[in-house]
């Protein structure tokens, strides 16, 4: 298929004729052995002092990398046009290196995607965060508009759409945030109960579990885990959609894309989240009962009494009262992030990933506010 | 006149459906080929079983003497550099600029010096009718018919023999698509390059093509120069060609 043998080694024969400068290619010009062509020209020498004649009668094939490794190094060393002429080429290779010739004029250009320095890329990134921040800010305003809007025209809230994704954040999430939470109560039984047997407290066990799963692990477990399940699924939708432009299909169709996708994912996702939270609770005192029955000898009757007597109503209503606002903070980041993909590959996932990472940041952050704030108000 | 690429009883069923029913042309080297037929053809799918990426149920496909279904992969990587594909949308790589899209085919298959492969790339993106300016930004900053001229760069950076195009010329405003296929035609005829290229657009057919096979109901049903494929009987055929005067 293609005679890459180096029938000719040296590529180019030298030879004076006349007062010309006589180039002679040989063997096969391609772009395989344009590396060592390359070399020989350096090899050779050329001064622009003479004329150049170009002979093409020994040459095998010519391509447009080695036509244009040949111009380039006779335009580099200040030949010019009237200087170098062609002899004895085919037809084809004639035509190759007009064409070759007439493009090579433009500079040519070599951009890589940026390598920066360490501090513009921190520059950078601050102002990336603080646009992000704006950005958020902006579209829970925009939101905001628009289920006021829903409000004054309730017909046009997307029952079946916010039912569909009730379905999708919350009954099929289930099983995982059971089984999360019931192995966190597991754990924490476990390794209170070992604590506690020194003290010959580990009836305390139970209060343990019951106050730490339903005020803190349980809201923050289940939002971590939405955040990293529907919060991603919803950026990754939202992102496709508008790289398909069926976003702006739904804003000429006359409809707004708020509330077409973001609302009934915003609702869904508040009346999913508390839900969620509950299952937690009960599936982390499961597991903190089972433990303490195998391991610790507490029936589940006197460890259930426990429960009662320690988990008063408020710190399950905190718990369960956290959650629409972790709902809020992942529907919005997400739905946001995905309405701002733009139209390639990478900025669907670059988003998906800032999605995940944003809204678990800002769970345990609006948490430890929460914690605090609860502390001082005594609650 | 060498062949360099032949296409046997070709037969392609997905399912019950009947894409492919025998269809059978050979390419000479040197010429630019047009495939048309209504949408859903099997035109696209026609392409990619030349190219290696869908296996056809039954047939033969031998593009420069090796049979693409038939050989061991490292005879169809050893293929894969004598043919350039340019697809629908250009597919160049949304996370590379232009530059390093073109560079990708000489860093992988080459041992080319960084200090040569620069140079050449700019070569590429001049070649084919790019501003110099236009290698430093990222495809999703071009206008469509800029990132067709790129992806054609890339396809035509390791010289290939052979040149497929799915649809050069959809998404491209007149001006511009007929500036695409007149690049296209100076370059088949100064690279000596064969073309093989679909389309619905009649104004590149008529302006470039050496030879024209149309595609219906999984058949061949005209293999031709333009004018001899324009004054064929089938309805499809006297339909398409009479959309412009």
């Amino acid at each position: 298929m293609q005679e890459n043998l180096p029938t000719s080694a040296s590529w180019i024969e030298r030879k004076v004729e006349d007062d010309s400068d006589v180039l002679y290619l040989t063997g096969v010009w391609r772009l395989a052995n344009v590396a060592a062509i390359s070399g020989r020209l350096r090899e050779l020498g050329l001064h622009a002092r003479t004329r150049f004649v170009l002979d093409g009668s020994k040459l095998e094939t010519l391509d447009t990398a080695a036509g244009f490794i040949l111009l380039r190094h006779l335009a580099d060393v200040g030949c010019t046009q009237a200087m170098v002429s062609a002899r004895g080429f085919d037809a084809r290779y004639q035509r190759l290196l007009e064409l070759v010739h007439e493009r090579m004029t433009t500079p040519p250009s070599a951009a890589h995607s940026g390598h920066q320095g360490l501090l513009p890329r921190v520059g950078a990134t601050v102002f990336a965060v603080v646009r992000m921040l704006k950005m958020h800010v902006d579209f829970v305003g925009v939101v905001m508009l628009e289920l006021l809007s829903l409000v004054r025209r309730p017909g046009r809230f997307r029952a079946k759409e916010t039912v569909s994704q009730f379905e999708a954040v919350c009954i099929d999430a289930v099983p995982i945030v059971a089984l999360v939470n019931f192995l966190i109560g597991v754990v924490i039984a476990y390794v209170l109960g070992v604590q506690a047997q020194r003290y010959g407290a580990t009836l305390f066990v139970a209060d343990g579990i019951a106050l730490g799963i339903c005020r803190e692990l349980s809201p923050i477990l289940s939002s971590v885990l939405v955040a990293g399940r529907s919060g991603a699924a919803f950026t990754a939708q939202i992102g496709t959609m508008k790289v398909e432009d069926e976003i702006d299909a739904i804003s000429t169709l006359g409809l707004s894309p708020i509330q077409v996708l973001v609302i009934p994912r915003l609702v869904a996702l508040m009346v999913a989240l508390p839900l969620l939270v509950f299952v937690g609770d009960a599936a982390g005192i499961a597991g903190g009962l089972l433990v303490g029955n195998w391991q610790l000898d507490i029936a589940p009757q006197v460890f259930m009494d426990r429960v009662h007597a320690a988990l008063e109503l408020r710190h399950f209503v905190i718990g369960i009262a956290k959650a629409p606002v972790f709902a809020v903070v992942v529907a919005i980041i997400a739905c946001g992030m995905g309405l701002q993909v733009s139209r390639d590959a990478r900025s669907l996932g670059q988003n998906t990933t800032s999605t995940v990472v944003q809204c678990i940041v800002w769970v345990i952050i609006l948490d430890a506010a929460f914690a605090v704030a609860f502390q001082r108000m005594r609650i | 006149m060498e062949r360099v690429l032949s296409v046997e009883s070709l037969v392609t069923r997905f399912g019950a459906q009947v894409v492919h029913d025998g269809v059978s042309f050979g390419v000479e080297r040197g010429e630019v080929l047009a495939l048309i037929g209504g949408s859903g053809s099997g035109k696209s799918v026609l392409l990619r079983e030349i190219i290696g990426l869908v296996r056809p149920t039954a047939g033969r496909i031998e593009l420069l003497g090796t049979d693409v279904w038939q050989s061991e992969p490292y005879a169809m990587d050893e293929l894969r550099g004598h043919f350039g594909v340019l697809f629908q949308d250009g597919a160049l790589f949304s996370s590379l600029t232009v530059a390093e899209n073109v560079a990708v085919p000489f860093v992988e298959h080459t041992d080319l010096p960084r200090d040569l492969i620069a140079p050449l790339v700019g070569f590429k993106l001049a070649l084919v009718g790019l501003p110099p300016d236009a290698g430093a930004k990222f495809p999703a900053q071009l206008s469509g018919g800029m990132r067709k001229r790129a992806a054609l760069a890339r396809a035509l950076a390791l010289e290939p023999d052979l040149l497929f195009l799915d649809e050069p010329t959809s998404g491209l405003d007149p001006v511009g698509a007929r500036e695409f296929y007149r690049l296209l035609r100076a370059l088949a005829d100064s690279l000596g390059l064969t073309v093989f290229f679909l389309t619905h657009d009649l104004d590149m057919l008529v302006a470039i093509a050496d030879r024209v096979i149309a595609l219906a109901a999984g058949r061949v049903i005209a293999d031709g120069s333009v004018a001899a494929v324009r004054k064929s009987e089938d309805p499809w055929l006297q339909e398409y060609f009479a959309s412009r005067a």
